[in-house]
């Protein structure tokens, strides 16, 4: 592990519902490399982007991280909390559940930032892009000079200060440098005439523009680990390709290392270079890409792959994986492997819970079959034929 | 080839702003967005026609256009041999039955409080079917056949009595398919029935289609974004960009040998899930699809085309021309901006030598040479001297491409591209709607 900037073993991230406990994130557990892309991969519900926030601490009430630990490799922090936390502390790496709320806080931005899905509702509407990638870079530069202030705009809002802006002159938050240095941000994502456009309100711009700009906000505080949840499911192939283009620049210019998260195994393929595949919850195979895509273990990443029309070669019939993606109400899971239900190659081994199995160091794989051959005497006979789903699933 | 069961002539829809009541009175003249802009195109009998683009192209009003869901601008539909734009009353309740839709969310467009045998009853209902059920009462005959319906699309009849939000969404998606067959359509617009979807299941649900197609002979207007799964699904696919189309043929002719640079650039963009796309660098095309407001005039995918074509009597290497013709664009949309290029080349104003430095530098992305430098030198000139109109007029004498001054047409050949660099794509001349006479209220 001597390069991996990123390490989360066990991680479990629940929603205490009014329905009941949602066992979004189960067990998980990836490192991510220093300069290289993971990606993680899964369809709607299985637990990718929870993963993402759980790392980055945005999980809100009702949702809580109820377990696990995320390794992060940073020798200044592991030096400031050797004395007072030594079990958080291992090496260089520090492991910032066990880290004091403030400090976490501090992290997001110069260590983890994130890029998210809709650019269109993740800006403020009223306030100039510019403005809102200089205060970034200014909350940085703030904490910079005082290293523990976490002191955001944000939270200055309450009856005092409402009180206080309506009396005194507005003074704006961000100071020119600021500015300046949002404008360069902007040309670095190829913005055109950034001067101009930084003075423009986010209705003014394209989807693509927007998410260019997006991008630089989440450069500002130059983070370690860029957290990039579906940053091009919003646009259109052409405009997909040039924010693929822009990302790879980025890394390779800024060193930075990228978790990409998406349902598109298209672009699994052309940005990572390790995969790790959710399914309700649960991490069910990891690995190198060319493991993943050529060799996969997990009948659900073979049914996956099977699913996706080939726009290379028409020629076949799609493989669909039957039934309906399951419920993660915690009353509603079975105490067997969740996938059993759907899985062309259940056996009677996998009516209970599967631990992960090692291949071969790097290729890693939450079924059976990594120990034994399918044997068809022994399969459970609760998948329904064909493609006809039976039930119908709780979850909307 | 027998007479095509749907033929659309130089379909047109615009939408026009300003042009309320109020607008008229205070003497605003209407404006159009051009989302269809004079198509067409054939769907013969049982085969499925593509209709792909990106989003904004007009591919979903073209579908609903057709349908006379929407009131069209201009052109004609022909379905079955009558025009659909014609028909009277009863001819349009028949045209009903036959042509149906299925839409692209099914969240929204299932009746969240009726149930999902009610849902997939009520055109039943509406078109007064069964007229007589025999020894049945109408509402049973009308149960059985939904029950088969709902059997037939993959869910069972249990699930008659339940209401949408207990499905998933692939299962949602099965009761608007079961709806559209209701009433034994023989055309269906698919309006992007599987973007919603998981690729799981998605796939389910393109098997589903395909089945069906067999079983009743339907024939589809597939519309969709993803070029996967139109590949996959369709017989013929066209081509559309900002309310043209660009290219039509034969899915597997026009995957393996694209002729429109548009149609190059969308295959080339797709990533494909194999290990063969790691790290695989994709030409992306410049910038945004300019607005329907205001499209380019002649060839509508001029301001992004990696082939336009130089005037005749310039020689000019591509990359050089596209970056010409980029300052160009931005020069037009007045994404120049003189002051912040004096500010950073001289701020006293006075050193036009360095204005024009500081603008190549900015916004012209290749070295330029010889008489393409100096004219171009010249229009920053006029720039630096706060004149962007001559610098324009400067740049268009002696650049104007045949792409801007004449719009391609999609030939009669089996595999048309609408693109001057093709035979057999002669030039369209688009009547220009008059907006007063197309008051319609449909937007």
């Amino acid at each position: 592990m001597a390069d991996t900037i990123l390490s989360v073993r066990d991680l479990s991230t629940r929603f205490f519902t009014e329905e009941g406990q949602v066992n979004a994130v189960e067990n998980v557990s990836f490192d991510v490399e220093n300069g290289e892309i993971f990606g993680i991969v899964g369809e709607s519900g299985s637990g990718k982007s929870v993963t993402a926030l759980s790392v980055i601490d945005l999980i809100e009430s009702p949702g809580r991280v109820t377990q696990g630990e995320i390794w992060y490799r940073n020798a200044d922090l592991a030096e400031e909390f050797r004395e007072s936390k030594p079990d958080a502390v291992d090496g260089d790496l520090v492991d910032i559940r066990r880290l004091p709320e403030g400090v976490r806080r501090s992290l997001r931005g110069p260590s983890f930032s994130m890029v998210f899905q809709d650019p269109m509702s993740s800006f403020n509407p009223s306030i100039t892009v510019g403005e809102q990638i200089a205060e970034a870079v200014e909350v940085q530069r703030r904490a910079r000079s005082n290293p523990r202030s976490t002191r955001s705009r944000t939270q200055g809002y309450g009856l005092a200060s409402l009180i206080r802006d309506s009396l005194l002159p507005s003074k704006s938050y961000v100071d020119d440098e600021s500015m300046d240095r949002a404008v360069e941000l902007l040309d670095q994502v190829g913005i055109p005439d950034p001067e101009d456009r930084a003075e423009e309100y986010p209705h003014q711009f394209s989807g693509g523009m927007l998410q260019r700009a997006m991008i630089a906000q989440a450069l500002a505080g130059e983070p370690d680990v860029l957290i990039a949840d579906e940053p091009t499911t919003a646009l259109d192939v052409t405009i997909q390709a040039q924010i693929l283009n822009l990302l790879r620049d980025l890394q390779e210019q800024e060193g930075m290392s990228i978790l990409m998260i998406t349902h598109d195994l298209g672009v699994i393929a052309r940005m990572c270079d390790r995969v790790g595949v959710m399914y309700a919850g649960e991490v069910v195979e990891r690995g190198p890409l060319a493991d993943i895509f050529d060799d996969p273990v997990h009948p659900y990443t073979q049914g996956l792959l099977g699913s996706i029309p080939d726009v290379d070669d028409p020629s076949g019939r799609l493989e669909p994986i039957s039934g309906n993606v399951p419920s993660l109400l915690d009353s509603e899971m079975p105490d067997a492997c969740y996938f059993a239900d759907r899985c062309p190659k259940a056996m009677t081994d996998c009516l209970t819970r599967i631990p992960e199995y090692e291949l071969d160091g790097r290729h890693s794989v939450r079924c059976v079959l990594a120990e034994q051959e399918y044997d068809p005497a022994d399969a459970v006979d609760s998948v329904d034929g064909g493609e006809a789903a039976g039930e119908v699933s709780a979850d909307d | 080839m027998t007479e095509p069961l749907l033929a659309v002539r130089d379909l047109q829809k615009y939408y026009f702003e300003q042009d309320s009541f109020v607008d008229s009175l205070l003497g605003r003249d209407p404006t159009s967005v051009k989302a269809v802009d004079g198509i067409s195109f054939e769907v013969e009998r049982g085969e499925t026609l593509g209709l792909v683009g990106e989003s904004g192209c007009g591919k979903s009003t073209t579908g609903e256009t057709l349908l006379r869901l929407r009131e069209a601008t201009g052109g004609a539909v022909t379905f079955d041999g009558k025009n659909v734009f014609e028909m009277d009353d009863d001819e349009l309740k028949t045209f009903r039955r036959d042509a149906q839709i299925v839409f692209q969310d099914p969240f929204s467009s299932l009746d969240p409080r009726m149930t999902v045998g009610d849902i997939v009853a009520e055109p039943l209902k509406i078109h007064g079917i069964p007229e007589s059920a025999g020894d049945e009462s109408k509402r049973e005959w009308r149960r059985d056949r939904v029950t088969d319906l709902l059997e037939r699309v993959g869910l069972s009849a249990n699930h008659f009595d339940r209401y949408p939000h207990e499905f998933s969404g692939g299962q949602r998606q099965r009761v608007g398919i079961a709806r559209a067959l209701a009433l034994e359509p023989e055309f269906i617009v698919l309006d992007e029935p599987v973007s919603a979807l998981d690729v799981s299941v998605q796939a389910q649900v393109l098997n589903l289609l395909d089945d069906l197609q067999e079983e009743f002979g339907l024939t589809y207007l597939f519309i969709a974004h993803d070029l996967s799964v139109v590949r996959h699904i369709c017989d013929r696919v066209a081509v559309m960009y900002l309310g043209n189309i660009v290219e039509l043929g034969p899915t597997d002719d026009l995957f393996e040998s694209p002729k429109h640079p548009y149609t190059k650039a969308l295959l080339e963009s797709v990533p494909r899930p194999s290990t063969a796309e790691h790290g695989r660098r994709v030409e992306a095309l410049p910038g945004d699809v300019p607005s329907p407001r205001n499209p380019p005039s002649g060839c509508r995918f001029r301001t992004r085309c990696p082939e336009v074509i130089p005037p005749d009597d310039l020689a000019i290497e591509q990359g050089s021309y596209r970056a010409v013709m980029d300052l160009r664009d931005a020069l037009a949309v007045g994404d120049v901006n003189q002051d912040h290029i004096w500010d950073a080349a001289d701020p006293d104003r006075e050193d036009t030598e360095a204005f024009i430095e500081e603008a190549r530098a900015r916004h012209v992305d290749d070295e330029l040479r010889d008489e393409v430098a100096s004219v171009v030198d010249t229009a920053l000139g006029h720039l630096a001297e706060g004149e962007v109109d001559r610098a324009g007029e400067t740049l268009r004498n002696r650049f104007e491409s045949p792409c801007e001054t004449r719009r391609p047409g999609v030939g009669d050949v089996l595999h048309p591209a609408a693109c001057h660099l093709y035979e057999g794509s002669d030039e369209v001349i688009v009547v220009e709607t008059n907006a007063g006479t197309a008051a319609e209220a449909d937007d």
